[in-house]
């Protein structure tokens, strides 16, 4: 069914009009109509969008060279982000996987800088195609995205300043969202996640930081998390080699103590069946290749009814987000006294 | 070089609820964002139609592989059905345009912010071959050029799948003029459904009823009347007020809105920031919501102020806007996109 619409025909008389000088209103059109074409045109060529290369172009100009690293077997770009040269986070976002790859993960070095902690990259999982575990209508990736939000509300009332992985119900891969972290330079990666399991009786929180999987359903939890990761098999080594004896790797156990500490509080508050399953380590690809302390944090149980009904509840979602918020401001806190005197928590 | 009077120019919208094309020969036409394809031998000979288009898909859609393809304001990646329901779309908008037989076509779509940013190769790819010139453009950036607001405005674009939000500095917009939230109609009837669900758990309802229920009695703040629908209960017809749902579903849209609204004007210069707060536009489906623009110029009461002023022509804004696009185009440019 079609609606004809009453309205005049839009500029009917275009053709029949007469020639007159050109005011600034009609060069404003002029100018802008040209960006539209030339956007368009890029596109038919295959290049991101103008913007966003003359942004990388105002960096490259900025800051020094991309470190190029010959990776002949994969034939790919490989970009440091500890090396200072940064593109930005709309690039990474714009370019395709397949020209997107990195060099492992350099180590923190043991702190006697004053390394505080200022930019949090908050990483809502799932999205767009990939919408993570459902229940009773409640998808994982809106249930992400709704407590990020929240989160990154609370952070920046604190004066944190906050970047996110998406911030619409976009897909966006492990690859990209680690490169995000990595070009946002972020002082610590939160990744947001709700659990499904097969037991309806689930009421687990648990929070993880990188090391090898602690037990098998650890294992089973990070390869379901670690697909559409736009890495391959032959990454995989490498992004682990060097990782383990990091310091990373202390602070960011430190910090999901901190958080699984406020979220088993908090959250017992409204739901006193909740089991505090601890503090895990397993290797999460989206942990393996951030440069900065990361968790990630499994903070509800979608499969669980009683839980996908409080989960729709945006005072639920609310109540999680400020849990996340006390145990990412208590270890920011304490790393900031620590460095104010000049030793850095990894040296306890 | 093609005479500009020989070419029929269509600006179409392309939206995730509905789509409309405005024509250069005057037609107007606005159809809902379904197609369907019979789902077998025996629908086919009932349907009588290779393919369906809008109400007509949605009606029959029981028998129909039906596409919203344009779900969530983005064209699925990787989806063929989903590209080719695209194009089908297309294609049967400008048929309805109903330019002469041979007559050039060129055409500027108007399409979710997001779609753009995510998926342009994807959309390229769909549409191509629909005209004989293609340009696609951000949605709220054709309604700020149908309506001369290119300086210091902010289109809000309230569709089905997206709310767009496109802040205009006499300059084709970058990606830091835009943003792109998933609050939108769709969520609103998602909240009404679950709301009204948690209410009356023994009704019986689908979601396309919740979405005629929000189309006929939206509203933010006061009530204008009591809503009261019929869903079947027992295999019974009753009758249920759904008023403060129906609020309250609505509202879920003004303070997301209005903090992205804030958001995008903290990056505009110092100077311009109150020119913008004052000059927001409400476009699309959701700017017709009675009360929310109101409600959004309260909520903007707590960063100082702002005037809020919804489009004239809602339904037509977006492809009114893209054929002013397609006839202020030059035979250059159309030259230069052709491929």
């Amino acid at each position: 069914m079609t609606r004809r619409s009453t309205a005049s025909g839009w500029r009917a008389s275009w053709s029949s009009s007469p020639a007159r000088p050109m005011t600034p209103a009609d060069r404003l059109k002029r100018q802008v109509l040209r960006g539209a074409v030339r956007d368009n045109v890029e596109t038919i060529r295959g290049l991101p969008p103008p913007s966003l290369r003359a942004s990388t172009r105002l960096r490259r100009g900025a800051l020094q060279a991309t470190l190029l690293v010959a990776l002949p077997t994969l034939g790919l770009l490989a970009y440091n982000p500890l090396s200072g040269s940064a593109p930005d986070r709309a690039a990474v976002l714009a370019t395709a996987p397949s020209v997107l790859t990195f060099r492992a993960p350099k180590a923190i070095v043991p702190v006697t800088a004053s390394l505080t902690v200022k930019k949090i990259v908050l990483d809502p999982g799932h999205g767009g195609n990939d919408s993570g575990a459902r229940a009773r209508g409640v998808w994982e990736n809106e249930i992400t995205l709704a407590i990020a939000r929240d989160l990154r509300g609370l952070l920046k009332r604190a004066q944190y300043d906050v970047a996110m992985t998406r911030d619409a119900d976009t897909f966006v891969s492990l690859r990209q969202r680690a490169q995000i972290a990595n070009v946002e330079r972020a002082d610590l990666f939160v990744s947001i996640h709700v659990n499904s399991v097969p037991s309806q009786e689930c009421h687990a929180v648990e929070t993880y930081y990188l090391g090898p999987a602690d037990d098998p359903r650890a294992e089973q939890l990070a390869g379901n998390e670690n697909h559409e990761s736009g890495y391959q098999l032959a990454d995989f080594r490498r992004l682990l080699e060097g990782v383990y004896v990091n310091v990373r790797q202390a602070e960011s156990r430190k910090l999901a103590q901190a958080v699984q500490q406020e979220l088993v509080q908090v959250l017992g508050d409204t739901n006193p069946a909740i089991r505090d399953k601890g503090v895990r380590s397993a290797p999460f690809l989206v942990l393996v290749a951030t440069e900065s302390p990361g968790i990630l944090a499994e903070v509800s149980c979608l499969s669980n009814d009683e839980e996908a009904n409080r989960l729709a509840e945006p005072a639920y979602r609310q109540r999680i987000a400020r849990a996340l918020f006390h145990g990412i401001h208590e270890y920011a806190e304490a790393r900031n006294r620590v460095a104010t005197l000049g030793q850095g928590p990894g040296s306890q | 070089m093609t005479k500009k009077t020989d070419v029929l120019h269509v600006g179409i919208d392309l939206g995730t609820s509905r789509s409309s094309i405005s024509a250069s020969n005057g037609g107007r036409h606005v159809i809902e964002s379904y197609v369907g394809w019979p789902v077998d031998m025996v629908a086919r000979r009932l349907v009588k139609k290779p393919i369906l288009f809008g109400r007509e898909a949605l009606d029959s859609r029981p028998m129909l592989d039906l596409r919203r393809p344009l779900e969530r304001g983005l064209i699925k990646e990787g989806s063929e059905r989903d590209e080719l329901a695209v194009r089908e779309l297309l294609r049967h908008l400008i048929s309805l345009a109903g330019g002469r037989d041979g007559q050039p076509i060129r055409a500027v779509v108007g399409v979710p912010a997001e779609a753009l940013r995510v998926s342009r190769q994807n959309l390229r790819s769909a549409v191509k071959g629909v005209a004989d010139g293609l340009m696609i453009v951000s949605e709220p950036f054709a309604v700020s050029y149908g309506m001369d607001a290119l300086l210091h405005t902010m289109i809000v674009d309230i569709g089905a799948g997206t709310t767009d939000f496109c802040v205009m500095r006499g300059r084709y917009p970058t990606e830091e003029d835009q943003r792109t939230l998933t609050n939108a109609g769709d969520s609103v009837d998602d909240q009404l459904m679950s709301l009204v669900r948690a209410k009356h758990p023994d009704a019986q309802f689908s979601i396309y009823m919740v979405r005629e229920w929000k189309e006929k009695w939206s509203f933010v703040g006061e009530a204008p009347a009591p809503v009261v629908v019929s869903v079947q209960k027992a295999a019974r017809a009753t009758p249920i007020d759904i008023t403060s749902e129906m609020r309250r579903a609505c509202e879920s849209l003004v303070a997301p809105v209005t903090e992205t609204m804030a958001d995008l004007l903290a990056r505009v210069e110092p100077e311009y920031q109150e020119r913008v707060r004052h000059n927001i536009i409400l476009a699309g489906g959701g700017s017709q919501i009675p009360g929310l623009a109101t409600a959004m110029e309260r909520a903007l009461g707590e960063y100082g102020g702002g005037a809020v002023r919804v489009v004239e022509d809602p339904v037509f804004a977006g492809s009114n806007g893209s054929l002013a696009i397609a006839l202020d185009a030059s035979e250059g440019d159309w030259e230069s996109l052709a491929g």
